[in-house]
């Protein structure tokens, strides 16, 4: 994956509060789970990624060591970072209770954005399904590029 | 991440001109591997602060520490790990770009050949030709890659991107961050005194704001960001009054509130959910928000 391909995944927003290692941690956590970064897909390295995106090299370094931390990406001596092949490196029950915390945190927001539990249930529904077809269509797009 | 032996430390400083205050009970430190954001408006002090670090100017009362050694006394010793590109640079008028860059490498005890190449490449800046032939932007340049190949453990600078292209602005700071910062191991510090806060919003890691000589808020980047919200609501009537401490620059335009927030956003944003609004609304603030907002 070259630096400009993961620079237009990855959009930096500095009005949503959350700490920008987390942003570039969660855009590359989506786009490996849409299947738009591919496992065993190298990853840029620190410094072009950091200048392209014109962020702080240490906060870059950051959140690849917190995609490391997750399993998301390994590192392979004097190659670089690589997308893991879906490998946790967590237990079941953790990995459940990992969620549980993002779920509870988004039934919170849905609380006070007066979102009901119906409406809520449809929506991780509609949002699972807008996953799926985004990994189908990356996958399509993977083996035409693929074809000879 | 607080170290024992901070690159920069200003306790106290005072800077008199004449009757007048530039710098007034000033204090800052500045730990190794940061990039710290020293942000003011125009006439702050933030020159007059920089000048006291490198011993261009004396100050009035209070201490400035650089390395741990007071700038006064140990002039090459500070001087030696430090690099400085100022707002304008300027340089001997009968020197190329070559000659200059060698000048300025007699001075150093490193200096990386490679990455001089490498960037006078990228800046596409024609070595044979005379300093005073050079754009306001090439000048830039040219001071940083100065700065940049003597490889030094700090960099200090002061206001450098204002007056130029936003071409060559964003070259300078992935300059900044990859030429520079990479080279490191994470130890390389970065001072850097600006009013385009936009543009160095993805490097700060902590910043102090100043106004009047004195400083208004010092946080870290991250923190300032999630601390301050910016909420908006929309009433049937006259919005009503809001008295809650964390609230400030209350804005009312007929129907419409809109409060900054430092602080505890969820009370805020729960108090005027109660009071019934039409519609609400909250959205985070960035660097340049935040310093607007702080000085209002």
């Amino acid at each position: 994956m070259t630096v400009s391909t993961v620079t237009m995944l990855i959009q930096l927003n500095f009005k949503s509060g959350k700490p920008a290692y987390l942003q570039v941690v969660d855009q590359f956590k989506s786009a490996a789970a849409s299947g738009a970064l591919r496992p065993g897909e190298p990853l840029p390295s620190i410094r072009p990624l950091a200048e392209q995106l014109r962020l702080n090299r240490n906060t870059v370094a950051k959140a690849y060591a917190e995609l490391e931390s997750q399993g998301i990406i390994e590192t392979v001596a004097g190659k670089g970072c690589f997308v893991t092949e879906n490998n946790s490196p967590f237990k079941k029950a953790v990995r459940q209770k990992m969620l549980s915390d993002d779920i509870d945190a988004a039934i919170v927001q849905a609380h006070h954005l007066q979102v009901n539990e119906k409406d809520f249930l449809e929506l991780v529904t509609q949002r699972l399904g807008f996953f799926r077809q985004k990994s189908e269509s990356n996958a399509n797009n993977h083996n035409q590029k693929d074809k000879p | 991440m607080k170290t024992e032996n901070p690159v920069i430390e200003i306790s106290h400083l005072v800077r008199k001109f004449g009757r007048s205050d530039a710098v007034n009970d000033l204090s800052l430190r500045v730990d190794a591997g940061r990039c710290y954001g020293f942000f003011g408006r125009n006439g702050a002090g933030k020159t007059t602060t920089i000048k006291c670090l490198l011993n261009l100017l004396q100050p009035t009362s209070g201490t400035v520490r650089v390395f741990g050694l007071e700038p006064r006394g140990n002039e090459v010793e500070v001087k030696s790990r430090l690099a400085y590109v100022p707002d304008q640079v300027a340089f001997y008028p009968w020197m190329t770009v070559r000659e200059t860059l060698d000048y300025l490498a007699s001075f150093r005890q490193r200096w990386n050949r490679t990455t001089e190449k490498e960037l006078l490449g990228q800046f596409r800046l024609d070595a044979g030709k005379k300093a005073t032939a050079l754009s306001k932007g090439q000048k830039t340049q040219l001071a940083l890659i100065g700065a940049v190949c003597a490889e030094p453990d700090l960099l200090i600078l002061d206001e450098p991107t204002s007056g130029l292209d936003p071409i060559v602005r964003r070259e300078f700071i992935q300059t900044v961050i990859g030429a520079y910062q990479d080279a490191g191991a994470g130890q390389r510090t970065v001072f850097v005194s600006t009013h385009l806060i936009t543009e160095f919003e993805g490097l700060i890691d902590e910043f102090t704001i100043i106004d009047n000589g004195k400083e208004a808020l010092t946080l870290e980047a991250d923190d300032a960001r999630s601390r301050f919200r910016k909420i908006r609501a929309r009433f049937a009537g006259t919005p009503p009054a809001i008295d809650f401490v964390a609230a400030r620059n209350i804005k009312r335009d007929g129907r419409e509130l809109e409060i900054t927030v430092n602080g505890d956003a969820e009370m805020v944003l729960n108090r005027i959910k109660s009071m019934g609004p039409e519609s609400l609304s909250m959205e985070g603030l960035t660097l340049e928000e935040i310093f607007v907002a702080t000085l209002q």
